[in-house]
């Protein structure tokens, strides 16, 4: 069974004296049981959208949505019970934590208090148990916020940019829990991010997400067949350069050039020694793998 | 739970009904008001600042959660609005059973008000009002799903509109049509009417009690239908993402 089953799904907001924005154009999607899913994009691009489209928080325009088999809007309540999302880090700011998981627990008729200890447990927020939501520091409010999404122990968790804006150690941390717990329940995960390297970390498959529309999707080594290039090159020169009379497909910045490569090892020797024949002078070369930052910049611009 | 560590929420249930309490009470004192005619304007004063108490929490259900942008988190949930508002309700309850016994404590002790009703008719006035703030938190909350948070005002100004029509210092009588009309429409007026006939002043229409119950049962009714049709639309129009920030 699939855990989400999207078919050209249109999302039109309409808001009163407001001009109608359309946020998603056909979206189509299936993603299995068990499976972590990414759905990367430009900022506006419509993740945020599709996620609380499948979530069930907003009803799309037109298309239909199954979850874990479920018509998403005709069997809303039990789809809820199933499901859980985490988006942003905001929560009513009065509450103290374990309030916090004590109060969604009971959205979800939820009483055994033991599911909020061990998820207090897991998410390291004992020490924080009676410590405001306002007075959290951003890290221990994310924390806080995926413990409340894992309440319901949810078959399927929708995850918007669990990782934003939070230092790179704690971001770390962040995703060690969320992968513990999914590991543990075999959740199936639904994640939007900005960091590249978190969705080529967690994700099986990644979705690329933009003006509406889903552009790509597959694996992470899939999806780098877009840049049709395995490596590229890194070469700085010595002064800026206008033009460069080199046949391998290159991007030129002033006074650096990216070439991209099939094989760096082979193609560099080539490459600076026809930069030299050219009189132009050479200060350093790198060689990188390609990653998914470079799909990224390239889907976003080009397609 | 929402409301119990705000430090606001506890000013709103003791501050503001005691400042309207001595005011008005001292008003009447000053224009020299028989026994009856204080109490005619206090019970006034505990139904505005009990209804306003009560009607608040409902209201919260939606303001809260879209002040703290989370109201996404109450939707995703499979609890239905139903549920929330009956929830806080009940919490509103209470905090207009303690805004309720202390204005009753503290007019007796200040303006000599004599509480006259039978418990059981005192329960039934009590629970009337409790009811008619609920109506006014779903309006809100409708409000609230349609317009956004341009409705936020209401839920601070709502109360003291219906107050005028309702009749809050004075008999609906004195009202001109349509507003009279109007003011026999809201719930309230009747309660207000049947406390007051313990007090010797005699009800618009026969039976307040009976007419205030059956009109808030409806209003209910229509009001948690249409509850559940403005938080559909706000889900199709994308109004709830926008209110969850």
């Amino acid at each position: 069974m699939k855990a989400v089953e999207c078919k050209n799904v249109w999302m039109i907001y309409r808001n009163f004296m407001e001009k109608s924005v359309t946020a998603l154009r056909g979206v189509s999607l299936d993603i299995e049981t068990g499976e972590i899913f990414g759905i990367l994009g430009p900022n506006g691009a419509g993740k945020t959208t599709l996620i609380s489209v499948l979530s069930t928080i907003l009803i799309p325009t037109k298309g239909d949505v199954r979850i874990l088999g479920m018509d998403a809007f005709k069997n809303t309540k039990k789809v809820r019970e199933l499901i859980n999302i985490s988006s942003g880090v905001r929560l009513p700011w009065g509450m103290k934590v374990y309030e916090c998981l004590r109060f969604y627990a009971l959205c979800y008729g939820i009483t055994d208090r033991s599911i909020i200890e061990k998820l207090i447990a897991d998410f390291e927020l004992e020490e924080y148990r009676n410590t405001r939501f306002d007075d959290l520091s951003a890290g221990n409010k994310q924390k806080l916020n995926l413990a409340r999404a894992f309440l319901n122990s949810p078959e399927v968790v929708f995850l918007d940019e669990p990782t934003a804006n939070l230092d790179p150690d704690i971001a770390r941390k962040i995703r060690e829990m969320i992968l513990q717990i999914i590991d543990r329940n075999d959740t199936t995960v639904i994640l939007t991010t900005h960091n590249m390297r978190e969705a080529e970390m967690l994700c099986e498959r990644i979705a690329f997400i933009r003006d509406g529309k889903i552009i790509a999707e597959g694996t992470a080594e899939e999806l780098k067949k877009f840049i049709k290039a395995n490596e590229r090159i890194i070469v700085r020169f010595k002064e800026p350069v206008k033009s460069l009379p080199i046949s391998v497909p290159y991007e030129l910045n002033g006074n650096s050039a990216i070439f991209y490569v099939d094989n760096a090892e082979k193609a560099t020797p080539k490459i600076v020694l026809e930069l030299s024949n050219a009189g132009i002078e050479v200060e350093s070369v790198k060689m990188e793998e390609i990653t998914l930052e470079d799909v990224f910049i390239e889907l976003s611009e080009n397609y | 739970m929402v409301t119990k560590n705000e430090f606001y929420a506890i000013f709103e249930m003791l501050f503001w009904p005691l400042v309207t309490l001595i005011s008005v009470g001292l008003l009447g004192e000053f224009l020299y008001l028989s026994k009856n005619e204080i109490a005619f304007i206090i019970i006034g004063v505990i139904a505005l600042s009990v209804v306003h108490i009560v009607q608040i929490d409902v209201t919260y259900v939606m303001l809260l959660d879209m002040w703290s942008m989370s109201l996404k988190y109450i939707i995703v949930s499979p609890m239905p609005f139903y549920r929330m508002v009956l929830g806080a309700w009940l919490f509103g309850a209470v905090r207009g059973v303690v805004s309720l016994s202390l204005l009753i404590i503290l007019s007796s002790a200040i303006f000599n008000f004599s509480f006259e009703l039978p418990f059981s008719s005192a329960l039934i006035f009590a629970i009337g009002l409790f009811a008619s703030a609920m109506l006014i938190g779903i309006f809100n909350c409708i409000l609230i799903l349609i317009f956004g948070r341009r409705a936020e005002i209401f839920a601070w100004t709502l109360t003291a509109i219906v107050m005028i029509f309702c009749g809050i210092y004075y008999p609906v009588t004195i009202l001109p049509e349509p507003f009279r009309t109007f003011g026999l429409l809201i719930p309230i007026t009747h309660f207000l009417e049947y406390f007051r006939s313990f007090y010797g002043f005699s009800p618009t229409l026969e039976n307040p009690l009976v007419i205030g119950i059956g009109e808030t049962v409806i209003y209910l009714l229509v009001l948690l239908i249409t509850a559940e049709l403005s938080m559909k639309r706000a889900r199709k129009t994308g109004l709830v993402l926008k209110l969850s920030g």
